[in-house]
């Protein structure tokens, strides 16, 4: 398990970072695709907004933009219709692989 | 470079037959041979396996199995775009003069793991391409007020089309009104707007000017290449576009030294029906908020022009062959040799293939 899964397990979703060229590196990797530095790890503030969504079954889903432009897709917990450019709040685990949950803040 | 020629083919119907990988192979190379007179298996050079199978070292069984002792064999994977990217390369052993003759052979067992990228984690629990073509249809919709209907047309077109293609999966013919009753499968998708992945195998014989000309009667000349990869995962593109299929086609337009508007038909990538409206647009045939009403248009004059065999949606998806396939109805059109589906006065054709989400895309040009 990589480390990136294992701090997922965590609640924890770490954003690689290279501080040499000042670039986040998204899917995460430890050496960065521009300098091929090692990069570095710094926790998400769990917090981004939606970018689409659509909705299978009664499950809201959507592509959520959180911080540093990392863009992921997860459920969305929202008690009406939710809307472009909403914030929402993340919260993450890993089982076989990552889960991304996002709640629509203020709902 | 020199000229490189597609000088014959061969097809198995698609289906969800449980056929093993090697079986599919064996049957379409065994038919493209077959389809050219005065070449046999010794005079074939090179043996290009594209597929997504797990199973190993395919290029030198496809040879084994078929008498061939090729100078160059291996296999590529390119998930959904494999089989035009093996052309390609098939392309540039000829051009370069390394090769005179190559076979590429494409199949995928229905059962095939090409459907889900593992190393995208931007995916989440949402690894199933519905959920990036949910997305696109969404957005789609939003920006250019795409209605249910135009994306239902798409489908119904095709499923129409393909009922004359003798290889397609599906012959059933499917209304505007049946595609926007069926199974709902996401707010923005239902079943019959997505292709299906399932067997098949499609054969495709290259060769160099000089044994063109010796062998075939009637060679389709590869006249333009463009492929562009942006990523891998999902999440780098936006929504409203296809990039990698703008790049490559302008590249694509620029090695065949013609215009969008020069294309007489092509064989677009419908993986779902948003990615045939998608595409017609970065080829530059229409524009993003008028590709419904073209495709529309298309449907109510019975114009092939686009996707004359189905599309994925109605022939089928069989990763590993599609793109083979889409080049042997272009490669027919220019021919001559379509039956009912044929475009009359085809004479310069265009095959788009792409991958995961459009991340990556593969064009050619070809001309008779």
């Amino acid at each position: 398990m990589t480390f990136f899964d294992d701090q997922l397990k965590k609640g924890i979703f770490q954003i690689c970072y290279c501080n040499n060229c000042n670039n986040t590196i998204w899917p995460p990797k430890e050496i960065c695709h521009l300098c091929h530095n090692n990069s570095e790890w710094k926790k998400s503030e769990n917090r981004g907004k939606i970018i689409e969504f659509s909705k299978k079954d009664s499950v809201y889903f959507g592509l959520v933009e959180i911080d540093e432009n990392i863009r992921v897709l997860g459920d969305i917990s929202s008690e009406s219709l939710p809307k472009i450019g909403q914030a929402v709040k993340m919260s993450v685990s890993f089982d076989t692989r990552p889960k991304y949950s996002f709640i629509v803040e203020n709902n | 470079m020199n000229k490189v020629a597609i000088v014959g083919s061969g097809q198995t119907k698609f289906s969800k037959d449980n056929k093993n990988i090697e079986e599919l192979l064996f049957e379409s190379s065994d038919k493209c041979l077959q389809s050219v007179h005065n070449c046999n298996s010794n005079d074939v050079q090179g043996v290009l396996v594209s597929t997504n199978d797990n199973s190993k070292y395919l290029g030198a069984i496809l040879s084994e199995t078929m008498g061939i002792e090729p100078q160059i064999s291996h296999s590529i994977e390119h998930l959904c775009s494999s089989g035009t990217n093996a052309i390609i390369s098939a392309y540039s052993y000829i051009s370069s003069g390394l090769s005179d003759i190559i076979l590429v052979s494409g199949a995928e067992s229905a059962t095939n793991p090409g459907q889900v990228l593992e190393w995208d984690k931007s995916r989440g629990m949402f690894e199933h391409p519905i959920y990036w073509a949910s997305m696109l249809t969404k957005s789609h919709k939003r920006k250019f007020q795409t209605t249910d209907e135009e994306l239902a047309i798409v489908s119904a077109k095709n499923h129409k089309q393909a009922m004359d293609n003798p290889f397609a999966y599906s012959n059933e013919p499917r209304t505007i009104s049946e595609v926007m009753n069926s199974k709902q499968i996401t707010e923005d998708l239902r079943i019959l707007d997505c292709s299906r992945s399932c067997s098949g195998s499609s054969s495709i014989l290259l060769a160099s000017e000089e044994k063109a000309r010796e062998i075939s009667d009637q060679p389709i000349w590869i006249r333009g290449i463009g492929q562009k990869t942006i990523s891998a995962s999902f999440t780098k593109n936006t929504l409203e576009e296809i990039e990698s299929t703008r790049i490559a086609a302008n590249s694509a337009y620029k090695m065949a030294k013609i215009e969008s508007k020069n294309i007489d038909v092509a064989e677009v990538h419908d993986a779902f029906s948003v990615c045939e409206l998608m595409a017609i647009s970065e080829l530059g045939l229409v524009t993003n908020d008028k590709s419904g009403e073209f495709v529309r248009d298309l449907f109510n004059t019975e114009n092939r022009m686009i996707n004359p065999r189905g599309g994925l949606i109605g022939a089928g998806h069989p990763l590993g062959a599609t793109g083979i396939s889409q080049t042997i109805e272009i490669t027919s059109q220019l021919q001559g040799k379509s039956d009912k589906r044929q475009i009359s006065n085809a004479n310069t054709g265009l095959i788009h293939n792409m991958s995961a989400a459009g991340t990556s895309s593969s064009i050619m040009v070809l001309e008779n």
